[in-house]
């Protein structure tokens, strides 16, 4: 047990105000502005200087396109990235596809790809979710057929977030339907300027952009299959235990779990009304005095468990927390926090009615909360429910029509 | 853009919640030592008054009970990480023995070197009057009907107050040694402290009560938790295993999430304490207040789980549930201290604070 400060050496101060410098530069307010209207997670010019710097991969050697940094090193990175609030959504799915990727595909293959990665040219998003599927995203039934040397995929998928953004889709598809539910699934890495893909744009109300994909007579060369056919289960646990942080060695500087991540946006919505609470006080707040004071120690102490809180529990409370303690907040403040960014009295500038509506897809997306307590009950050794569908590929009711 | 400025700058911290050797020790010998020790019988047996005299001589054996005058076998005392790792063993099988108070006390003692001379009586457990006395005010004390030394806050003066004989007991939901003390004139008064250090020394002894019963709470929520994962695993409905489906495996889930979040939650609030005081902040009455709450329903939970069979005498839950609330009551009422802690970060984010040093926000009630 240790939260102890971590004592930086004189490199590692100077690696930290390169960081600071790098940033001060790239991440300008304009990105940042643009980004809360646009919701797209990304900027071209940002992601190709990281990638100058060899901060897509830190870790990797710079032979490679990487920056070779220290375990340490790269802990600073990331944490001033997330920090800068930076619009850098297909970092986290290019590094998690790429585990796939480095396990299974030929050496060739590999080593053409790691620098063009590395660089920032290359990026990867993830097709999990089927339009009747959701999180049972072992249940897919985009279908991939064999013909010769090429396969053929007809379906459509939603929620590949950055499709826009992104080179290759990493892409769950079924190809034996006759299987058993998770022996029937095959990875693919299409190339998403292939004939027959179309892509859509869907707007959260959390004001991100994802996309729905559809899939018509796409032609996919058997090379950008990814590990065996049928094999498509074992092989999308590498990067979906990495989202799920499971199995993962610690160095006592990660988060307890994913939650932490969404945990901060209830963070940035309780720094920006705090000061404003302690401003007017209960006299110009719709709360009483002992109430406002009780709620504001009851969300610190929500956010203070989950912070801590670990695996797949850590991710439930972050989401959860971060829901019910930006509503509080919002009680609390009252209709001021409604107003959103750029209408005068708005707090924070739209922090809270931001965080607000934002919060809403931490339980849903990476796999929902009821997804994670499975996981949970599971774990404390409760036994499975044998439904009908948990083993056995259940044929859609619906083909779903463009 | 200054609060993205202050979180870049923010320093950088170890979240190592992980047990080094020595605390990983500690664990596991006292996982073994209540598992062997402390069956549910002994638990049964020690009620009503909730002490066990042999448990608490040997747990004493151990060198795990803080010494009150300083002087820990080994040089060096436990820190709080370890008694709350030790806590949280005794809670899960409801331990009847004093070891909070006793241990909270003896660090108090040990802070004030006039103790050492005028003497506690050697080997018997002492415990802490949590309120201040005023006059011959009596107040219900945890664990003083099994202690005859009781160190209180009596008119702004920390006293050590040692009886003939402990207070009587005041039969209890939890079965806790409750006594019905106050001050009385044929009491050996030691004086340890006055004015602010004596409030100082009584605060920091509160909250470090609190801390290792929020510990102990823990360890009463896995208990009982797994008590309902046994039975929902053997007890069948319609076919399947009860603890198959969602509405039970879901709701014993979220009694494992927060059990797990309010350990780490102690564990980093006792680090804090232990390591760097002043950054502790509101660490410590959190961890209470969240203890407290996933103890009442994780308890509710674990009772209701096993139906009809769990709201028995018999079944093992109802000792917990009973405790659930019989312990944490103790320490006072989680919603004043998450009032307070409110008050201080409201104060912290700039509201007034008059001369007085009692953070108040505009509106609130003087």
């Amino acid at each position: 047990v240790n939260f102890g400060t971590v004592a930086l050496d004189d490199p590692h101060q100077r690696f930290a105000r390169d960081v600071d410098a790098f940033l001060a530069a790239h991440v300008t307010t304009e990105i940042l502005g643009l980004e809360r209207d646009s919701g797209d997670g990304f900027d071209e010019r940002l992601y190709r200087a990281l990638g100058s710097r060899g901060w897509i991969m830190p870790r990797w050697p710079a032979e490679v396109g990487g920056a070779g940094l220290d375990p340490l090193s790269a802990h600073i990175l990331s944490v001033k990235l997330t920090a800068s609030r930076a619009p850098l959504n297909p970092l986290g799915t290019t590094r998690m596809v790429w585990e796939a990727i480095e396990r299974y595909m030929p050496a060739g293959w590999v080593a053409e790809f790691r620098p063009k990665v590395a660089a920032g040219a290359v990026r990867f998003c993830l097709g999990y979710s089927d339009p009747e599927g959701g999180s049972d995203i072992a249940g897919a039934h985009l279908r991939a057929v064999r013909r010769g040397g090429t396969w053929l995929l007809n379906g459509a998928k939603m929620f590949t977030t950055g499709a826009q953004n992104c080179q290759y889709v990493f892409l769950i598809t079924r190809t034996d339907p006759d299987a058993p539910k998770h022996r029937g699934l095959t990875m693919f890495l299409v190339p998403l300027s292939s004939p027959g893909i179309e892509i859509q744009a869907i707007r959260t109300f959390g004001g991100e952009r994802t996309n729905a994909v559809y899939y018509t007579d796409v032609s996919v060369p058997d090379r950008y299959r990814v590990g065996a056919v049928d094999d498509g289960w074992s092989v999308l646990h590498t990067p979906l235990d990495q989202e799920h942080h499971v199995g993962q060695e610690t160095d006592g500087l990660q988060d307890q779990s994913l939650g932490r991540a969404f945990l901060r946006h209830l963070e940035a919505a309780y720094t920006a009304a705090l000061p404003w609470l302690a401003a007017r006080g209960a006299e110009e707040t719709p709360s009483a005095p002992s109430a406002l004071c009780y709620r504001v120690g009851e969300i610190a102490m929500e956010i203070e468990a989950a912070t801590g809180a670990p695996g797949a529990g850590g991710r439930i409370l972050g989401a959860e927390t971060t829901i019910r303690g930006v509503a509080a907040l919002t009680d609390l403040v009252g209709v001021a926090a409604m107003l959103p960014r750029g209408v005068p009295g708005a707090i924070g500038d739209g922090e809270i009615e931001f965080m607000h509506r934002f919060a809403q897809g931490t339980t849903i997306y990476a796999g929902t909360t009821e997804v994670f307590r499975g996981i949970v009950a599971r774990q404390l050794g409760l036994p499975d429910l044998d439904l009908p569908g948990r083993r056995k590929y259940l044929r859609p009711q619906t083909i779903p029509q463009r | 853009m200054d609060d993205r400025k202050a979180a870049m700058n923010a320093e950088l911290r170890y979240q190592d919640y992980s047990l080094d050797d020595e605390e990983e020790a500690v664990r596991a010998t006292f996982e073994r030592f209540f598992r062997v020790e402390c069956p549910s019988s002994r638990v049964r047996e020690a009620e009503p008054v909730g002490f066990d005299p042999r448990l608490w001589e040997k747990l004493a054996a151990t060198g795990a009970v803080p010494d009150p005058l300083g002087g820990d076998a080994g040089g060096e005392a436990p820190t709080l990480v370890h008694l709350a790792l030790i806590a949280e063993e005794l809670g899960r099988v409801l331990a009847p023995v004093p070891f909070i108070s006793h241990a909270v006390t003896a660090r108090l003692l040990a802070r004030v070197t006039s103790a050492r001379d005028d003497g506690v009586p050697a080997g018997e457990p002492i415990t802490l009057a949590h309120r201040p006395v005023t006059g011959t005010g009596r107040q219900l004390v945890p664990d003083a009907a099994v202690c005859r030394s009781v160190v209180a806050l009596v008119d702004d003066e920390l006293v050590l107050c040692v009886s003939g004989r402990p207070a009587p007991h005041a039969r209890n939901q939890g079965s806790t040694p409750l006594g019905d003390w106050g001050v009385s004139h044929d009491m050996r008064r030691v004086r340890l402290a006055g004015g602010a250090e004596a409030r100082r020394l009584h605060e920091l002894a509160l909250r470090e009560w609190r801390l290792l019963m929020a510990a102990a709470l823990v360890g009463l929520v896995r208990g009982a938790l797994r008590l309902a994962v046994d039975f929902a695993k053997t007890r069948t409905t319609m076919g399947v295993p009860i603890g198959a489906l969602q509405g039970i495996s879901f709701q014993l889930a979220d009694v494992a999430i927060a059990m797990d979040a309010a350990r780490h939650l102690v564990w980093r609030a006792a680090w804090f304490m232990d390591h760097e005081p002043a950054q502790a902040g509101q660490l410590p009455g959190l961890a209470y207040a969240y203890a407290c709450r996933a103890a009442t329903t994780g308890a509710v939970s674990a009772v209701h789980v096993q139906g009809g069979l769990g709201f028995t005498v018999e079944a093992d839950s109802s000792l917990y549930f009973r405790r659930s609330k019989g312990w944490s009551l103790l320490g006072g009422d989680p919603g004043v201290i998450l009032t307070q802690a409110g008050a201080q970060l409201l104060a912290a984010a700039g509201a007034r604070i008059p001369e007085a040093g009692t953070p108040v926000v505009r509106g609130l009630p003087q």
